[in-house]
């Protein structure tokens, strides 16, 4: 029986080399078209600290925090540096900023007890709210935990906000 | 010996579909897993979790149809290999974590029947890289 000798596109005719080349050519051009698509796209450079930091409280994603405000159980703490005379944050929530921690503290002594549920939310990037969680944890509060992907996380899932001045108890 | 090679084509190209298919739907979960190897430089960290699952379906896809297959097959011994190293440096480091081989969230932990499982995948890759005659090929369904 003669043996084909068709040159098709399954390998009889290029070498592998240069296949795997093409493929790899493919692969790169498809990686750069749907990471413009994604509605969703990982930044070009990864952030060290999204990676590494090795948290001082737990997370919890937007919608478990929004039942948890919805319920009245836990108490928010916006970690937030004062930016723009009026800002948005969740209704309710507390200010306690890494610069003024101990001022922040002490104007919530008879508010805040050590046994109060805790959610300590940002701007997202969890630097901020972990430092917090941390400090407050060697004050002797337990039970807390980070909102992650902070305000704009928790405005996506439908939380509410409001807005405040600068001066309104954000100490 | 044209069966076998099929067999090897559908069995390493089915495997690096099914293996894309999560890492393609979650590549922030993806980037992780790979950072948790503590291999990669953070500026390839992103562009790898993009691109790998990418690379792995197409290659999948070729290995199947057989469709450039021969490069499919040494893409995929190539980074089967890359895996073999990964996971070995992993276990020499101690390192406990999920291989982010298949699913994103979780897993299997790097071990020993890890490593047993891709040198197994390697020596599969072999028959449709080594071999010219590679069964059924796309272009031949085509043509009939």
């Amino acid at each position: 029986m003669a043996r084909r000798t068709t040159k098709s596109s399954g390998g009889r005719g290029r070498s592998p080399l240069a296949e795997a080349a093409w493929l790899t050519v493919a692969s790169i051009v498809l990686t750069a078209g749907s990471w413009v698509l994604r509605p969703d796209p990982l930044p070009l450079r990864a952030e060290p600290a999204v990676y590494r930091l090795e948290l001082a409280a737990p997370l919890v994603d937007a919608p478990t925090a929004l039942a948890f405000y919805e319920t009245g159980t836990h108490l928010f703490i916006d970690t937030r540096p004062v930016g723009d005379p009026e800002f948005r944050t969740i209704p309710g929530a507390v200010f306690i900023r890494q610069d003024s921690f101990d001022d922040d503290l002490f104007e919530l002594f008879d508010f805040m007890f050590p046994e109060d549920p805790l959610v300590v939310f940002g701007d997202g990037n969890l630097t901020g709210p972990s430092n917090i969680a941390g400090r407050l944890k060697d004050r002797g509060y337990r039970d807390i935990v980070i909102l992650q992907g902070g305000l704009d996380a928790w405005s996506d899932a439908g939380g509410e906000l409001t807005t405040r001045t600068r001066g309104e108890g954000d100490s | 010996m044209r069966w076998i090679v099929l067999l090897c084509r559908l069995a390493v190209g089915g495997i690096f579909i099914y293996a894309s298919l999560d890492k393609l739907a979650h590549p922030g979960p993806f980037a992780a897993a790979i950072d948790n190897y503590r291999m990669v430089p953070y500026p390839l960290l992103h562009p790898m979790a993009h691109l790998l699952p990418v690379l792995e379906m197409l290659m999948g896809l070729g290995l199947v149809l057989g469709v450039l297959r021969r490069g499919a097959a040494l893409i995929a011994a190539l980074l089967t290999l890359v895996f073999i190293v990964a996971i070995a440096s992993a276990l020499a480091r101690g390192l406990d974590i999920s291989c982010g081989c298949f699913h994103t969230d979780g897993g299997h932990g790097v071990g020993l029947d890890l490593l047993f499982r891709d040198v197994v995948l390697l020596l599969l890759c072999l028959p449709p890289l080594l071999k010219r005659d590679g069964g059924p090929e796309l272009a031949d369904l085509l043509k009939k």
